[in-house]
């Protein structure tokens, strides 16, 4: 099969699935308990006030029909507005889209460069002193609660030792950000040659990172383990070392054979990784996807919050067509399918 | 020169249990063959007799728990049983080369049929890879797989079982071994395909000059196939010798059981078509481990038996080797 055939597939697949998200949060978010209502009106206001509002953003009208008003807009490509700020949603989303890829760039990469080597070389050697002391550090990796992980960093790195900066967003408040580009302080910073703004976006970018690293590189250290362990008990091991394949090349094999399933399990790793991100921004004052989702929740924004996991459902998507194009590379029993 | 001679192999099983305790399955107990330029032995016993086990031994691929505890193996005068694997590496795929029963998941699935042979030719054999590449194409054209260009780009999973275990054969020749071990060659496959292979493997065998070690469930195959013939149980070789002379005068009670109990090409596969559990390897009883089985066992029996040689080159490991008929009445499990 063609890649664009592939391509075609998978979005006459995902369409329905669309559709089913945007559903599902509408109705979640509207019996969820929610209201803005009150907050945009005030404290001081009248019910005539209260109904005027209702009416302006259309919540007295029956659900069905909010609903189709609104997966209408969403075909058009429309997101609506925030209620609260009165920004598009699209726009809001799309500036901090970037921003937190940049965090979950980083912070996954880095994970996977250090878990994939370390829980294969842990599987080598299964029960070996090096396989216990990293079973030890990941059983930590995974038991630490994210946002106490961050806390502790900053206390230590920052208040204690002074090496970082203050948590307080992106960038040092005395440095002027560099002109957009990509939306990437520090990749901006670097395109326009404003060497000033990228040191400091990447200073403020190095206890985020280290969080998320920490936490996403635990479940890959053990993953990454069972997976090699499984391939070095194969047939085709078992059989490699029958031929006398040197040692150097039975790794290579491992690692070949074991490339696949590692890379989809990073993959579903990242598009769990939700939670974890919006804690880690919140914490860094980070001002990215996350953050903006937590706070939409937290305030009622229905529109914000629709917005928000719309698009987390639509990158889980590409996430994945992503993973099946790169494993249909290095596999040769896989069908784009 | 023997070319491979195991004396008095022991392989156990070493674990820890849930107690800590250590705990020792006796899985080969004191296995002694060997075998000449140009002969093919078969070994046959039931299922966990310790065939594979043996042959996994004699080539240093036991994985712990699994472990060598006492004998020698030596192929052409030398000792494998302590050779460093980097060393144990040049000789496997190159001097001693193995046939395995799972040819379609053993091949690696990600490399193509004729690049896995190329491979296998560089590294024990070098020289140019063009030369490689020939020498694949020839192998596989001696193993009778069709049209040789395009079936080396073949992927793995494309092949059918069969034509995997010719590749899995082609993989063997590459590099002109000395000794072939095929162990349960054909037991994944259709039984048509399987006497395929088996007339393969013969026509190979003589062609070019392999000592070869087969390793089998099958009687028939041992008949139609083997110059010698090793009988296992419980990991043990209990009778050696020359096909004709085992055939034609079984002298070990578990020998003329399977005898017995094979009508020609007989599938054995289960110990129930002979009756009688396998001995457990934890807890072997002293003396002959097929006492509890045995038609003739007495109290003897539970002493440490020793190899009697019945004929020329015909050992049985009984305490009534050889004189089965007349041996007295007092017998345990009548
Ligand atoms: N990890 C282990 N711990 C203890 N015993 C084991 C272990 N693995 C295998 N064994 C035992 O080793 C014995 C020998 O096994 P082996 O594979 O050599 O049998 P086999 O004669 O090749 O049988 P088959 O015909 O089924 O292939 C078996 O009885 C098995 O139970
Ligand atoms: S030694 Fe005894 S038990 Fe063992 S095979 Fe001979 S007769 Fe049977
Ligand atoms: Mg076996």
């Amino acid at each position: 099969m063609t890649f664009q055939r592939f391509l075609l597939r998978r979005a006459l697949m995902v369409i329905p699935l669309m559709i089913g998200v945007v559903f599902i949060t509408f109705m979640l978010v509207r019996i969820g308990g929610l209201d803005p209502v009150g907050r945009l009106a005030g404290p001081t206001a009248t019910q005539a006030e209260f109904d005027s509002i209702r009416n302006n953003l259309g919540l007295d009208q029956p659900l069905w029909k909010q609903f189709s008003i609104y997966l209408g807009n969403v075909v058009r490509g429309d997101l609506g507005e925030s209620w609260l700020s009165n920004r598009s949603v699209l726009t809001d989303i799309k500036e901090r889209a970037v921003i937190s890829l940049e965090l979950l760039f980083w912070g996954v990469g880095i994970g996977a460069l250090v878990g994939v080597p370390v829980g294969l070389r842990a599987a080598f050697r299964p029960n070996g002193r090096f396989d216990q002391f990293t079973r030890v550090l990941s059983l930590f990796g995974f038991s630490i609660p994210t946002y106490w992980l961050a806390l502790v960093m900053i206390f230590v790195f920052f208040y204690l030792l002074g090496w970082s900066p203050p948590a307080i967003g992106r960038m040092s408040l005395l440095v002027t950000p560099p002109d957009m580009i990509t939306g990437s302080y520090l990749i901006d910073g670097v395109l326009t040659a404003r060497w000033d703004a990228a040191q400091s976006a990447a200073s403020q970018l190095i206890l985020p990172v280290i969080c998320l690293a920490i936490v996403s590189a635990a479940p890959i250290i053990k993953q990454t383990r069972a997976i090699a362990i499984e391939v070095l008990s194969s047939d085709t091991v078992r059989y490699a070392h029958a031929c006398g394949l040197p040692e150097r090349n039975v790794r290579k094999l491992v690692l070949r054979n074991s490339a696949v399933p590692i890379l989809t399990y990073i993959g579903t790793e990242v598009t769990g990784l939700v939670g974890t991100m919006s804690l880690i921004e919140y914490v860094f004052a980070w001002g990215g996807l996350g953050q903006y989702g937590l706070n939409a929740i937290i305030s009622g924004d229905f529109t914000a919050v629709q917005g928000y996991v719309l698009v987390l459902a639509v990158f889980s998507v590409l996430v994945f067509i992503v993973i099946d194009f790169v494993v249909y590379l290095i596999e040769p029993r896989s069908e784009l399918s | 020169m023997t070319l491979l001679k195991v004396e008095d192999l022991h392989t156990h099983f070493i674990s820890r249990d849930l107690d800590n305790q250590i705990c020792i399955a006796k899985a080969l107990n004191g296995v002694s063959f060997s075998l000449e330029a140009g002969r093919v032995l078969g070994i046959v016993g039931e299922t966990g007799a310790g065939k594979s086990l043996t042959a996994q031994s004699i080539v240093g691929l036991l994985r712990p728990p699994a472990k060598i505890v006492a004998g020698s193996v030596r192929f052409e005068g030398r000792e494998l049983t302590d050779m460093p694997d980097a060393e144990l590496n040049r000789i496997r795929g190159n001097n001693i080369a193995m046939v395995v029963q799972n040819p379609r998941t053993s091949l690696d699935p990600l490399t193509r049929v004729g690049d896995q042979l190329v491979r296998l030719h560089q590294i024990h054999s070098g020289g140019p890879k063009t030369a490689s590449h020939k020498r694949a194409l020839e192998m596989m054209e001696a193993v009778g797989l069709p049209d040789p260009e395009s079936r080396a780009k073949s992927w793995p999973h494309e092949l059918s079982g069969g034509m995997a275990q010719r590749v899995l054969l082609a993989m063997a020749l590459m590099n002109s071994p000395k000794l072939l071990i095929a162990d349960e060659p054909t037991t994944g496959l259709d039984v048509t395909v399987q006497a395929q292979i088996l007339d393969l493997l013969r026509s190979l065998v003589a062609r070019f000059d392999m000592a070869t070690l087969i390793i089998t469930h099958d009687l028939g195959v041992v008949a139609h196939f083997c110059n010698d013939i090793a009988v296992m149980f419980g990991g043990s070789i209990v009778e050696t010798g020359s096909v004709r002379d085992v055939f034609a005068a079984p002298a070990h009670p578990y020998t003329r059981d399977l005898i017995a109990a094979t009508p020609e090409r007989f599938q054995m596969g289960r110990a129930k078509a002979l009756g009688g559990q396998p001995p457990d390897l934890y807890n072997l009883p002293s003396g002959c481990v097929l006492q509890s089985r045995c038609a003739y066992a007495t109290e003897l029996c539970q002493t440490t038996v020793r190899n009697a040689e019945v004929a020329e080159g015909h050992f049985a490991l009984c305490h009534y080797a050889g004189r089965l008929e007349e041996q007295p009445a007092v017998k345990i499990n009548a």
